[in-house]
């Protein structure tokens, strides 16, 4: 071999073993990237499960712990998975259990189920569907179902579904309307008038009761306030401060007179709230009217009576004295013109005349007296006097000073009169007349009245007793009327017990007597402590 | 010294006024008296303020213008005021009385029955006032 093929075979051998050596290091170099690239893809595929382990655990948390029934069934219905939620909602005993869910499905509901799977089917997905279903539990529920299906590969593979129990919140709606109805029907049918209206006072709504309070009929009354309606101009006043009361919110109650579509006054008393929306603003009121025509005619009817009465009694009383002064005048003028004829004839009438004229002047007396009775007796209560407290003890003891007592009557008052409230003119005039008819009626050679008092509870007991001619069982209530003397003589008019008897009822006392016919009379009486 | 009265009666009733002329003259007073039948004519004889009455009786029942009206007229008038006025009246009414005595009244003098009681009333009011100073017109 020649030294020349030998140095071209060297060559070639060294460019041969450079040329490996870059082979080789661009094969190192390339493992290395290559290592690098495998390094990078494990690191990012453990990234990746980690991912995956993440999302799975968190999706199992949400289908384990969403507060709504999750349920997954395969095309015909079977379950295929569901939550604890589900698991109590249907009534299963654990979330394992094979079911078909279209067996749960209450008997009258089955065909729209079906109805429903096609629905699913054709559309994907299904809202908003309530169901009655009857649970494994047998107990019956509403529930509101909303699903959708699951792909695989755009091939339905099974349906996925959210259910809700809505029993309860049907039984709310349910009662709620009912409530609602009853409250209705309330409002309706009660005979109180009822309107609402809004911020600008117009009428909204009103029950048949208002509209028959008004006469108008509902058409006419929506829409209109209250005001153009009813109200005449003096009660125009007490609508506006009413309004503007209500408008600050304030609940309030008030009588007024209005008219109604006939043209009646009526008067209605009204009671008016604020009425507020859910943010707790004023959108208007409500108001509820009752008709109080009917008391308030009586009332004025009443008032009207009590001014008559009071002014008929006050013209009675008027007319008493005048009749009393113009019949007594007469008496005055025969008086003085038998006094003249006496006079002016002295020495020349005979002794018969003389006993005439005499019996004139006492008819006179006793026509006089009778006048000045009944005037006392129609004047007693008619006049307003105040009652004052007296003492009976001082007032019976004067009295006895100045009443003509003949000298075989003796008058003894066995205890200390009390003090009463009433009036003393009056209880003088009791007094007065009882111890005067004692003293009018002793037929005995000795007379003997006395005068007791016993305190009742309420009432003081007063007795009057005398040992005169007394008086029998058969007159006993008579002789309280008017006109009804006994014994008709000179003094004697027949007011004088009634008067007693006026001014002891005046005083809320009873009068009453005892009597043996022949011995004497008590007089008992009471008089309000 | 007694003075001799003259008196304006203002009644209504012939009688009554009979009555107390005939007191007047069997007493042998010396009074004047001037007789009006109704309140109209008695304001009338007032009028001649040269002539005034020293007292005057008067009755309250009596048509047109009556006693409390009368009253009130004369004691509204400057004059007038100053004439004792003693009612006579058969009226006990406490209303009338009261409302006498709150315009200004000399006395309140009730009517009796009896004749005989009425001499002495009658003669018991004129003593009194011609015994009094009354004021000189």
């Amino acid at each position: 071999m020649s030294q020349d093929k030998i140095d071209v075979l060297q060559r070639a051998l060294a460019r041969e073993k450079a040329a490996r050596k870059q082979a080789e290091k661009i094969l190192e170099d390339k493992s290395l990237e290559l290592y690098d690239a495998k390094e990078k893809l494990e690191q990012s595929y453990l990234e990746l499960e980690a991912s995956l382990n993440k999302k799975d655990s968190q999706l199992q948390g949400v289908f384990e712990n969403i507060v709504d029934a999750y349920v997954i069934m395969d095309l015909l219905g079977n379950i295929l998975k569901m939550n604890e939620a589900a698991v109590s909602l249907l009534g299963f005993n654990h979330a394992k259990e094979n079911f078909n869910l279209i067996k749960m499905a209450a008997p009258e509901e089955v065909q729209r189920v079906l109805e429903s799977f096609n629905i699913l089917f054709k559309k994907g997905s299904l809202t908003d569907f309530h169901l009655n279903i009857i649970t494994r539990k047998n107990e019956p529920k509403l529930v509101h179902i909303n699903a959708s299906i699951i792909y695989d590969n755009g091939t339905p593979v099974a349906a996925q579904g959210i259910v809700r129990d809505i029993t309860l919140d049907n039984k709310y709606k349910n009662r709620l309307e009912t409530e609602r109805q009853k409250y209705s029907n309330i409002i309706a049918n009660m005979n109180l008038g009822l309107v609402e209206t809004g911020i600008d006072d117009k009428i909204l709504m009103v029950n048949q009761s208002f509209s028959k309070m008004s006469g108008y009929s509902e058409e006419e009354i929506i829409g209109k306030t209250g005001k153009e309606l009813f109200i005449t101009e003096e009660n125009a006043e007490i609508i506006e401060t009413k309004d503007s009361k209500r408008h600050r919110g304030e609940a309030h109650s008030y009588e007024i007179k209005v008219r109604n579509k006939l043209g009646e006054d009526r008067y209605w008393l009204v009671s008016g709230a604020a009425n507020y929306n859910l943010e707790g603003k004023v959108v208007g009121s409500i108001g509820v009217h009752l008709d109080i025509t009917g008391i308030r005619k009586l009332e004025h009817q009443k008032e009207k009576l009590l001014n008559d009465l009071s002014k008929s009694n006050e013209e009675l009383k008027e007319y008493a004295h005048v009749v009393s002064h113009d019949l007594k005048s007469p008496l005055r003028s025969i008086d003085a013109l038998v006094s003249w004829i006496k006079e002016d004839n002295k020495g020349k009438l005979d002794p018969t005349s003389i006993q005439n004229f005499e019996l004139i002047e006492t008819t006179l007396e006793k026509m006089e007296q009778l006048i000045s009775d009944v005037l006392s007796y129609s004047s007693i209560g008619s006049e307003k006097n105040e009652k004052t407290d007296v003492d009976l003890d001082k007032v019976v003891k004067d009295l006895i000073k100045i009443l003509y007592v003949p000298d075989h009557i003796s008058i003894n008052i066995e205890n200390t009169l009390p003090t009463i409230k009433g009036e003393r003119m009056k209880l003088q005039q009791v007094f007065q007349n009882l111890i005067g008819n004692a003293i009018k009626f002793i037929d005995k050679e000795k007379g003997f009245i006395t005068i007791q008092v016993k305190s009742l509870r309420t009432h003081y007991k007063f007795s009057i007793a005398d040992n005169g001619m007394g008086i029998e069982k058969q007159f006993h209530n008579r002789i309280f009327k008017i006109f009804h003397a006994l014994n008709k003589s000179k003094d004697s008019t027949g007011i004088g017990l009634s008067i007693v008897k006026k001014i002891i009822d005046l005083h809320e006392g009873e009068i009453w007597l005892e009597s043996n016919p022949g011995e004497g009379t008590t007089f008992f009486f009471t008089l309000k402590k | 010294m007694k003075n001799n009265l003259k008196v304006l009666l203002i009644e209504d009733d012939m009688i009554e006024i009979m009555k107390f002329n005939r007191v007047v003259a069997s007493l042998k007073l010396q009074h004047t008296i001037i007789e009006a039948n109704n309140g109209e004519d008695a304001l009338k004889i007032l009028q001649k303020k040269d002539e005034l009455p020293d007292i005057i009786l008067l009755d309250l029942n009596m048509p047109k213008i009556n006693g409390i009206e009368f009253l009130n007229i004369l004691k509204k008038d400057n004059t007038l005021k100053y004439i004792p006025t003693i009612i006579l009246t058969t009226s006990n009414n406490q209303n009338d009385l009261l409302e006498c005595y709150k315009i200004g009244i000399a006395g309140y003098v009730l009517k009796p029955l009896k004749y005989d009681d009425y001499v002495s009333k009658m003669e018991k009011i004129l003593a009194y006032w011609s015994i009094n100073e009354l004021k000189q017109i």
